[in-house]
């Protein structure tokens, strides 16, 4: 190859860095006024509604929470009592002991009255099967609640189970560490019941993280920051995902993934496309990208709606380990699904899901941090090379840099003006702290995550879930 | 010391491309600094705010309060009362105010019933926020218009019907949704007049709360719903169905036979519900003589009903669904078959070679 060749060759290679950079940026300034337009709007419809009218009516729908358990011996009568305290009236609590190796069942049984119950069970998703059996409490104070012992099959597996044994048209999947708020099912609920064009398929919520919250018996009493960096930077991290770019998907009806922590499904469709995938650790964008895929093929009008509330509470890792561990699934999710569902990519037959969704899904998560890293090696063999123009450099850095905080800020704004969960003193100014330190702190570490995950996807098949070892919440 | 010259040089002398991201440095870092400080100024702003709220709220909760019992029988308002009104008429001239009186107000009327209720709806009007209620329902903003509509209804403002009727087919559903819950909460069962013309789908979540609301009245005498059991629009049929179910509407039997050959399926799935509710041993023949045709959520409500209604004469259409490839639907029908014939399920069970079918019958041994 001549000099000339190299030359050209290395534009390319500029120009389409140069090209990415600039796209995602402006997919970020577009999401962002988006979700500025749908937060508005949201705010503005909920700000006269309702809510107390359907909390006592006996006609509204019927939902299940669902929630598996593995091992949660720490926390589980606590997680549940907070289950129970839903004001919502018709529901009911189904927790899937998921083969725990502790002591879980003992304890739900003696804490709730529980005694076997004979349940005839429709298995209309194929589970492992049941362990020591169905419960129900003796105690009417618990007539809502439904434990479940069967053999361990994975989160996904517990979760197909409780579908099978619901009786309810919705159900609510969430993990059972969660907190939730007492008035979570009827916001949840609603965008099933007020909309009439077209047919809600799903409904996602917005997950906070209680690090440092003050929760007693079940209940979130008093929100504080937490003061290690690890725990805020992922409060920010989850401002920006959920109030900036989900918000910004749900305007676009174009959702690909709402939280396996808390989310609503209407259980005949979840059944009807074989419920959840217990094959891939992303199980709850897979089922979401499934319900989709199946709603486009056969051409009905559908939304995934969006809640931005806060109403969903849950711990966060507070250490790198864990953090990785959790990422790496969530990498590894992401390309499963991806790759299950290839066939939605750029096929105009999916509409906006497989011309918008899936496309930016694809280049701008499941790519991003390949493009990343092969962007600093790049960078690494130039400065070998002795080719860099470090003024550039410096350029290019300070505007990456500048733009992402002013992002993670727009994120905060958002917050404020709308849900204003961080009053106390002194917490803007950690947070701003945080922001500015953020990206060269969390973002190599969130970036090592996803490569690990990209590794253990294709030459550690046998890697599963992480572990996450919980520290409870029940501190007052 | 800076060289500004050797930086203003160098920067003459970079490509296009170079100056124009030194550019957006300057003007990021310039965004950066006024949202750091507009940011401290909001957050101050929400805390002030928020202590003020909760002092004004404390404050006015205390003069309704005083308002309410400083009444005197013997004359409309005394002087105490019209001390109060004449602090609140100068409050609501300002919008934050006015805001956190509004939010008093309906906190109150949400927890007092009675005379005083009636002096909250009085005071409503006495301090002209119905003026301000009336020039919403102007707005250009539907969010205004709705929070207008909301505002007369918890004040029960029943003589501004006309100006709120204009709204009925508002553009907004949100919009809708407010005027028919005026119409039903100061109205009552006559407010559901509106469901005669109505074009627009009503939600699930509205009809939820019509009739929650409609629920709540001493006066449970409900009107002629057989008008909206017919009519074009299938929200108002399902609506009246749930009507029909709640006010044991006997008189409509004949019309809710019809229904279970309506075109919409869930309006026939709906319909055969109510019809077992009502326990119509005339509906069977009906359903029965097209059931293979039917949904099958049609198909389990039918057998949901067969379970209160079921003869003998029912035995062998039981029978032959006994096979039926729905689990619900079969468990059902063995169910039926358990109390109609225990012998013939016994027989049934011994020959059975479904593993399925023993999963049922096992069932039904300890049920």
């Amino acid at each position: 190859m001549d000099s000339s060749t190299v030359k050209l060759i290395l534009l390319i290679i500029h120009s389409l860095f140069f090209i990415y950079a600039c796209s995602v940026i402006l997919s970020y300034i577009l999401l962002a006024i988006i979700s500025a337009i749908e937060s508005n709007q949201y705010m503005k419809r909920n700000s006269f509604v309702n809510y107390n009218e359907i909390l006592s009516s006996t006609v509204a729908p019927s939902i299940s929470i669902v929630a598996p358990a593995y091992n949660e011996s720490l926390n589980i009568i606590e997680n549940v009592r907070s289950l129970l305290s839903s004001h919502y009236v018709n529901y009911d609590v189904i927790i899937v002991n998921d083969g725990s190796k502790d002591n879980s069942l003992e304890l739900l049984i003696k804490a709730y009255d529980l005694v076997k119950v004979d349940y005839l069970i429709n298995e209309q998703i194929k589970t492992k099967p049941l362990r020591a059996g169905v419960f129900k409490s003796t105690n009417p104070a618990f007539e809502k609640l439904i434990v479940v012992d069967k053999e361990n099959g994975g989160k996904a597996d517990a979760l197909n189970f409780g579908l099978n044994i619901s009786n309810s048209q919705y159900c609510a999947c969430i993990d059972v560490d969660c907190l939730l708020l007492e008035d979570s099912l009827q916001k949840m609920i609603k965008p099933f019941l007020e909309v009439t064009d077209v047919k809600v398929i799903a409904s996602g919520g917005v997950i906070r993280i209680a690090n440092a919250c003050t929760i007693k018996e079940g209940k979130l009493l008093d929100i504080n920051l937490p003061n290690k960096f690890i725990e805020i930077a992922q409060i920010l991290e989850y401002l920006r995902s959920f109030l900036l770019g989900r918000m910004a998907w749900s305007r676009l009806n174009g959702l690909l993934v709402i939280s396996g922590a808390f989310g609503i499904f209407e259980k005949k469709l979840a059944i009807e496309v074989g419920g959840y995938d217990t094959h891939t650790v992303g199980e709850d964008m897979e089922i979401i990208v499934r319900m989709r895929r199946h709603m486009e093929e056969k051409k009905v009008k559908y939304k995934v709606a969006y809640i931005p509330d806060p109403l969903c509470w849950t711990e966060a890792p507070d250490n790198y380990k864990i953090l990785i561990s959790q990422r790496n699934r969530w990498t590894r999710g992401t390309i499963e699904t991806l790759r299950k569902h290839r066939k939605i990519g750029f096929n105009p037959k999916y509409n906006l899901l497989g011309m918008l969704s899936f496309p930016y899904w694809f280049f701008y998560e499941r790519l991003a941090p390949i493009i990343e890293v092969v962007g600093i090696l790049y960078f690494l063999i130039l400065v070998a090379l002795n080719n860099v123009k470090w003024d550039y450099v410096l350029a290019f850095f300070l505007l990456a840099y500048l733009f992402s905080i002013v992002f993670t800020l727009i994120a905060i704004f958002s917050e404020e003006l709308t849900f204003h969960q961080y009053k106390k003193k002194g917490t803007g100014f950690k947070l701003v702290l945080v922001t500015l330190l953020e990206p060269f702190i969390l973002h190599p570490v969130i970036l090592y995550a996803a490569i690990k995950g990209n590794y253990d996807y294709y030459f550690n098949k046998k890697k599963k879930w992480g572990e996450m070892v919980r520290k409870g919440m029940s501190k007052t | 010391m800076i060289d500004f010259q050797f930086l203003l040089d160098y920067y003459n002398n970079l490509p296009s491309l170079i100056k124009l991201v030194w550019g957006l440095v300057g003007l990021l870092i310039i965004v950066i600094i006024d949202f750091l400080l507009y940011l401290k100024y909001l957050r101050s702003h929400l805390r002030d705010e928020e202590i003020l709220s909760k002092k004004l709220f404390a404050d006015y909760e205390t003069n309704l309060i005083n308002f309410l019992y400083a009444g005197n029988n013997e004359i409309k308002v005394s002087n105490e009362q019209q001390k109060i009104i004449d602090k609140m008429v100068f409050c609501v001239e300002d919008k934050f105010k006015r805001g956190i009186f509004i939010s008093v107000l309906s906190k109150l009327k949400n927890e007092i019933s009675g005379e005083m209720a009636i002096d909250i709806n009085n005071l409503f009007l006495k301090t002209g926020l119905i003026n301000y209620s009336l020039k919403k329902l102007n707005s250009r903003k539907w969010d205004e218009i709705a929070s207008g509509i909301k505002e007369l209804t918890q004040f029960e403002i029943t003589n501004v019907y006309d100006d709120v009727s204009k709204l009925e087919n508002h553009e907004k559903q949100e919009v809708r949704n407010e005027v028919q819950l005026y119409y039903v909460n100061l109205f009552q069962f006559k407010g559901l007049e509106f469901l005669n013309n109505l074009k627009s789908p009503i939600s699930e979540w509205n009809q939820i709360q019509l009739l929650e609301i409609l629920q709540k009245f001493d006066d449970q005498e409900i009107t002629d719903i057989s008008p909206w059991l017919k009519s074009e629009n299938d929200s108002v049929v399902l609506f009246a169905l749930k009507l029909a179910k709640i006010y044991n509407q006997f008189q409509s039997i004949d019309i809710l036979l019809d229904l279970v050959s309506h075109k919409t399926k869930e309006i026939r799935v709906k319909s055969i519900e109510v019809l077992s509710y009502f326990q119509v041993k005339e509906a069977k023949s009906i359903i029965k003589s097209n059931f293979s045709e039917r949904s099958i959520e049609e198909q389990i409500s039918f057998f949901k009903m067969l379970l209160d209604v079921a003869d003998s004469d029912d035995e062998n259409f039981i029978l032959e669904n006994t096979n039926h490839h729905n689990f619900e639907l079969k468990l059902i029908a063995f169910t039926l078959l358990k109390k109609l014939n225990s012998k013939k399920l016994q027989s049934i069970i011994q020959a059975s070679q479904n593993i399925e079918n023993e999963k049922i019958f096992n069932y039904l041994e300890v049920n």
